[in-house]
């Protein structure tokens, strides 16, 4: 089990920043509303990651732009998947691709959406029999919303991003949690297509902590793996002895 | 249909002992020829009827011959015909050379054949995967590898079963299986 020393292990949630004990009933009730608000303030600014390396990609330019015009619904494509809300994944995933698409969702920002759109994301679809191509994304990443169709309209992309604003707004598109509360189940299954020494940058254990996700399926078989083959990734730090070298010949 | 072979064409093909042409169509050339003579054929056409242009290299995999067929895809901007080679090679120990240095693209096509097929190709800048980077099972062109039976084994497509499949099941509906 890999854990970072930058995050206490031992939070005490009763407490607020200035250490004084917090009343939970006045908290909890303040927690509603403000979830509330939120909820309903998120449903109406989602920011979308495109990941367009299958055939959908073509359905998101009239999706985007003024035909269908997403933008009504507060629905905008962002460039970079630390500011996005959204992972899109439009269409067909490669064994390749998955390793990329792996490493974008889990730089995004909590609390994070996954649409996965055409049936390539649901069971493979045209490509169930190709080697390269995997065939079920929910066993990879938690997946909020199945677009079905092949390709699905933009008409039935909009039709998704409504109903995917509907449960934000509800309170019920909370699978990114199980990213956290499951990862061992999601880690064995990416180790199983890429090979024990799978590994990314991103440490999901030391963030589910931070989001007091941490449960018993947090950590397991699969996690114990990562401990195991980190020294081939993880940089290790300079030994003081070099760094005082340098500094004496400067 | 038929047409008269350009004069270019036919002084090349007559300095390439066994070979043997077809005119496929008004601008299509079929050459079978022997492997080893395929070098010789490339540079006469490069350099007296201008073709230029190695538009593909194709393989195709005989199980039951046991040999590999390469087609080189040629085009001339002068003559206007499109030329076919076809060679065929053993697949043991499926070796043959590079033609990199007659057409430079040739590189990006021999490199793709070897990771797909296996087909090693001497005096190629670069026999490096190209696409399938992440990929260490065998070449997956070749006849002999089953793409369903390598999904069965490594993909668990087979077990989806959502719970509105199971309804529409319930009310006897559902996928229709051909085999029953």
């Amino acid at each position: 089990m890999t854990t970072n020393a930058t995050v206490p292990l031992k939070y005490d949630s009763n407490t607020d920043i200035a250490c004084r004990t917090i009343d939970k009933e006045e908290r909890s009730l303040l927690r509603k509303v403000i979830d509330r608000i939120a909820d309903r303030c998120r449903s109406r600014s989602l920011f979308i990651l495109h990941y367009c390396t299958g055939c959908g990609a073509i359905e998101l330019p009239p999706t985007i732009t003024s035909r269908f015009d997403a933008e009504r619904l507060g629905i905008q494509p962002m460039v970079t998947p630390r500011q996005a809300d959204i992972l899109l994944i439009t269409g067909y995933l490669s064994v390749k691709t998955l390793k990329r698409v792996i490493l974008s969702y889990e730089q995004m920002q909590g609390p994070k959406y996954v649409i996965g759109m055409g049936s390539c994301t649901i069971n493979g679809g045209m490509y169930w029999n190709s080697y390269a191509t995997i065939k079920r994304l929910e066993e990879y990443m938690p997946v909020d919303i199945y677009i079905a169709g092949c390709m699905p309209r933009p008409e039935a992309i909009q039709q998704g991003f409504l109903q995917l604003m509907d449960h934000i707004d509800n309170g019920r598109a909370n699978v990114w949690e199980d990213y956290y509360r499951h990862y061992d189940f999601y880690l064995g299954n990416q180790q199983h297509l890429f090979g024990s020494n799978w590994h990314t940058p991103t440490d999901v254990i030391a963030e589910a902590q931070h989001y007091q996700f941490f449960s018993e399926n947090t950590v397991g078989e699969h996690t114990a793996l990562l401990a195991k083959f980190a020294s081939e990734y993880v940089t290790r730090p300079i030994p003081s002895k070099i760094l005082q070298r340098e500094e004496m010949v400067e | 249909m038929k047409e008269q072979l350009p004069e270019v064409l036919e002084s090349v093909f007559r300095e390439i002992p066994h070979l043997v042409f077809e005119q496929q169509g008004p601008r299509r050339l079929r050459v079978n020829l022997r492997a080893d003579a395929l070098p010789a054929l490339l540079e006469l056409l490069k350099g007296r009827a201008g073709y230029l242009h190695l538009s593909a290299i194709s393989c195709v995999d005989w199980p039951a011959l046991d040999e590999f067929e390469l087609v080189y895809h040629l085009w001339s901007y002068e003559v206007k015909t499109l030329v076919s080679a076809h060679i065929f090679i053993s697949k043991n120990p499926g070796h043959y050379v590079s033609v990199y240095d007659i057409y430079t693209p040739a590189a990006f096509f021999e490199r793709d054949i070897h990771e797909m097929f296996g087909v090693y190709f001497e005096g190629a800048p670069s026999m490096e995967p190209f696409i399938l980077t992440e990929w260490e099972g065998p070449p997956p062109m070749l006849k002999s590898f089953s793409t369903t039976k390598y999904v069965e084994e490594t993909f668990q497509w087979e077990n989806y079963s959502p719970e509105w499949l199971k309804e529409i099941e319930a009310k006897g509906g559902g996928i229709v299986n051909s085999d029953t």
